[in-house]
């Protein structure tokens, strides 16, 4: 018999095994006991709290693989469960006063919200290709469920039904491509993959094949041209709250394996680099440009979110770079931080006016005459869509400096040109939006709901502060999450 | 390796040899003097009607969607249970925490009122 | 040889029945030579020698999807007609895409350098004893055994949220439903 598992095992993975218990026993007690919804709602926050915790007590430790090499917990992946903790609390936040005025609050929600929130974290631990596997499923079958959460509601209903059935044959691919890459290597084992790849006793032609299937999967949590097609309907037809924190964590988690996986496995795939270049500018051109036709807030910001992807992935052509991976890495950490901030804060304003549920107050008309009324407000939201293009003080203006230099660096000069050029084209519908909260003249209804605004307040405060003066400490931070095993 | 399968491929034979067996004699021994009644299909004695397959409540559907995911935690299980006893007291704690978080779900689905018959 | 005999009777049987799958106009016979298929899939699992696939695939898929996929199409109507046309307006389509894949599959098949039939099947006639020490021994699948766990109570949870949650109400927007106080 083997050594069980030790302590340490355990302790690399506290924040998920605290957060799985502490939801198992959320859903009993929600049942059994709890008649209050609201006490669900902040009994879960209080479990992402202490998972926060939990994964900042984790930072500053060597770099450990444990269970046998299914789980890392390095720099990236804590830096990244500690992202997700937050996040967790930042939707929960942003739901609560949502479902319950729209009468859809349930005990399962929360719970749901924090299964997600585990595959997730899992998702930026992964060691193992089994563990992938799971990790997506459970970080996205709550996800669908929480998108029909106004579930007598057409929109909601669809959306979900979209999003599932795409999400299905979208695990489909990643199976198949995670069985190519088994076929490649004959391991499942990243780090031995590592091995084997550098030992030359790869297939590669069925390794390409496995890696570009896998990034189809992931392609399709990320949401990247082409295979964006349920983004827009998606983000529209689900509850507000789910859609930000989707929006925002979704991207995360699916960056989180991609960059585990080609920065560290597949570099030597380089075939895939124009496939990889042809997906960031796709996603970057046509998520910019039909983000403008747009007049409802939400399709908006799904089209925009599709152009994040875009951006990020952009730096991510570089992966089959050795020199360059690292940088690739820490800049998109630094833009996921950067654009997971202004679109939490962004969804917030859209829950704050959304007057009924997926009925009024989601046109851009609607925002008109904000800044009269709402002055912090407007600015709040100001400064997420000036973050979202990049202007300079903002955070996102880093973040798009970072990713711009890294792809300059690996000599992709018009992937570049397209990033900076898609850019200006996105400012046309950001900045429509602040012309119509500050110019226009308008009767704006704003919901009273001291959690969100304050949330949104933060978000926006942290996109100002940060980009004014942590920038560069964040980046240099964020460098220090490369990626390695062992 | 294959003669392990004997046994069941004997049975399936069997077993549809048997129904096929008694079928084709009822045909061929019974006498068949068929009158309306007779042809009627049989429903506990009574007038059948409406059409032999209709519309189901969708509880069916729901309960056999409960059903089938714990069919696949006794399919995780199998393998474990088939080795239980080599792996000792490490193994069972695996086992037990598996079974506990399905536990929890089923609680869930009692209290939740999804195995009521409404 | 025998297994040769076997392989050839299942896979003929396991065509006709996906035709009669793909083709019958009733859905309920349509299921049935799809649960065929399904069984023919064992068998084969069995061939190569792959014993708890097999069993997995009994229980599963003949066990609970087909009787699943049964009762969502009991709950339609037209249960049991032939209602509706066999084929799509587009079917020359799926049949020139079918037929590429197929013969690229074989093409590929044929190519593989594993496949020129002698190749050994790898796994241990104790395959299932070692896929339960793999995934339950501390030096195995310990956390994806424990993750599947979490992922099954997640969709049960959400299975039953999207069958019973939510009652349909009238009118344009959800009330307030009342919590079941059972």
């Amino acid at each position: 018999m083997t050594v069980p598992v030790t302590w340490q095992d355990v302790a690399a993975l506290l924040p998920e095994f605290f957060l799985v218990v502490w939801a198992s026993a959320l859903l009993l007690l929600d049942v059994f006991w709890i008649r209050e919804k609201r006490t669900t709602a902040w009994l879960s926050a209080l479990g992402f709290v202490v998972a926060l915790v939990l994964a900042v007590g984790q930072m500053g430790r060597a770099p450990l693989l444990a269970f046998r090499g299914m789980v890392i917990a390095d720099a990236f992946s804590v830096f990244l469960v500690a992202l997700f903790a937050l996040s967790g609390l930042v939707g929960i936040l942003l739901a609560q006063d949502y479902l319950a005025r729209n009468g859809i609050e349930r005990g399962e929600f929360y719970v749901l919200l924090m299964f997600s929130v585990v595959g997730m974290m899992l998702m930026a631990r992964v060691a193992d290709l089994v563990m992938i596997f799971l990790a997506l499923e459970l970080f996205s079958l709550p996800l669908y469920v929480m998108t029909g959460f106004a579930r007598p509601r057409a929109d909601s209903e669809e959306a979900a039904l979209k999003y599932f059935l795409l999400g299905a044959f979208a695990s489909g691919f990643m199976a198949f491509g995670i069985a190519l890459v088994y076929g490649a290597t004959s391991t499942t084992s990243l780090p031995h993959m590592v091995d084997v790849i550098q030992a030359g006793e790869a297939d590669l032609a069925l390794l390409t094949a496995g890696a570009a299937l896998v990034l189809t999967g992931l392609g399709f949590k990320i949401a990247t041209v082409p295979f964006h097609m349920w983004t827009p309907d998606v983000y529209h037809g689900a509850p507000s709250p789910v859609s930000g924190f989707m929006a925002a964590t979704a991207k995360m988690a699916g960056f989180a394996a991609l960059l585990r996986l080609f920065v560290l496995v597949f570099p030597v795939v380089a075939d895939l680099t124009p496939v990889l270049w042809a997906l960031a500018a796709l996603s970057m051109v046509l998520g910019n440009v039909a983000a403008i036709a747009q007049r409802n807030i939400k399709r908006l910001l799904a089209y925009s979110s599709i152009a994040h992807a875009g951006y990020m992935l952009s730096a991510a052509v570089a992966f089959a770079d050795p020199h360059l991976g690292p940088q690739a890495v820490a800049a998109i950490l630094f833009y996921l931080v950067a654009y997971v901030l202004a679109t939490f804060g962004a969804w917030g304003v859209v829950i704050l006016l959304e007057r009924r549920i997926g009925q009024e107050g989601l046109l851009l008309e609607d925002y008109a005459g904000l800044s009269r009324q709402y002055p912090g407000l407007a600015a709040a939201m100001a400064v997420f869509m000036l973050s979202f293009i990049g202007v300079p003080p903002t955070l996102g203006f880093f973040g798009k400096f970072y990713l711009f230099r890294v792809v300059l660096d690996a000599g992709f000069v018009g992937l570049a040109l397209i990033g900076v050029l898609t850019s200006l084209v996105s400012a046309y519908y950001y900045l429509r939006v602040v012309m119509l909260m500050y110019m226009k003249p308008g009767e704006p209804i704003v919901r009273r709901e001291p959690r969100v605004q304050a949330t949104v307040l933060a978000a926006a405060a942290l996109t100002l502060f940060l980009g004014l003066t942590a920038a560069s400490s964040l980046y240099a931070w964020a460098t220090e999450a490369i990626l390695r095993f062992g | 390796m294959l003669w392990q399968y004997v046994p069941i491929a004997i049975m399936l034979v069997l077993s549809m040899g048997l129904a096929a067996l008694i079928v084709a004699l009822g045909h061929l021994v019974g006498p068949s003097r068929p009158t309306h009644r007779k042809m009627i299909p049989y429903e506990s004695g009574m007038v059948p009607i409406g059409p032999g397959m209709r519309r189901q409540p969708i509880r069916f559907y729901r309960i056999a969607m409960l059903f089938l995911l714990f069919d696949i935690e006794v399919v995780f299980l199998l393998p474990w249970a088939v080795v239980s006893r080599k792996l000792g007291l490490f193994g069972f704690i695996e086992a037990l925490i598996f079974i506990a978080i399905l536990l929890v779900g089923y609680l869930y689905a009692w209290k939740g009122g999804a195995l009521e018959w409404e | 040889m025998v297994a040769y005999w076997i392989f050839a009777l299942v896979s003929l049987l396991m065509v006709l029945a996906a035709l009669v799958a793909v083709t019958n106009r009733n859905l309920v016979r349509a299921t049935m030579g799809l649960v065929l298929v399904l069984f023919g899939n064992a068998v084969l699992f069995v061939l190569l020698e792959a014993y708890f696939l097999a069993v997995a695939q009994v229980i599963i898929y003949i066990g609970a999807i087909a009787i699943l996929i049964v009762f969502a199409i009991m709950l339609t109507r037209h249960v049991g007609d032939a209602w509706g046309p066999a084929f799509h307006r587009a079917w020359a389509w799926a049949v020139v895409v079918a037929g590429g894949l197929a013969v690229g599959l074989l093409f590929w098949i044929a190519h593989w350098p594993a496949a020129d039939g002698k190749a050994k099947s790898p796994v241990d006639p104790q395959y299932t004893k070692l896929l339960g020490k793999a995934l339950v021994a501390p030096d195995g699948y310990v956390i994806p055994f424990e993750v599947a766990s979490a992922l099954l109570l997640a969709a049960l949870i959400g299975a039953i949220y999207v069958a019973w949650g939510g009652r349909r109400v009238k009118g344009p927007y959800p009330q307030r439903s009342e919590e079941k106080e059972a």
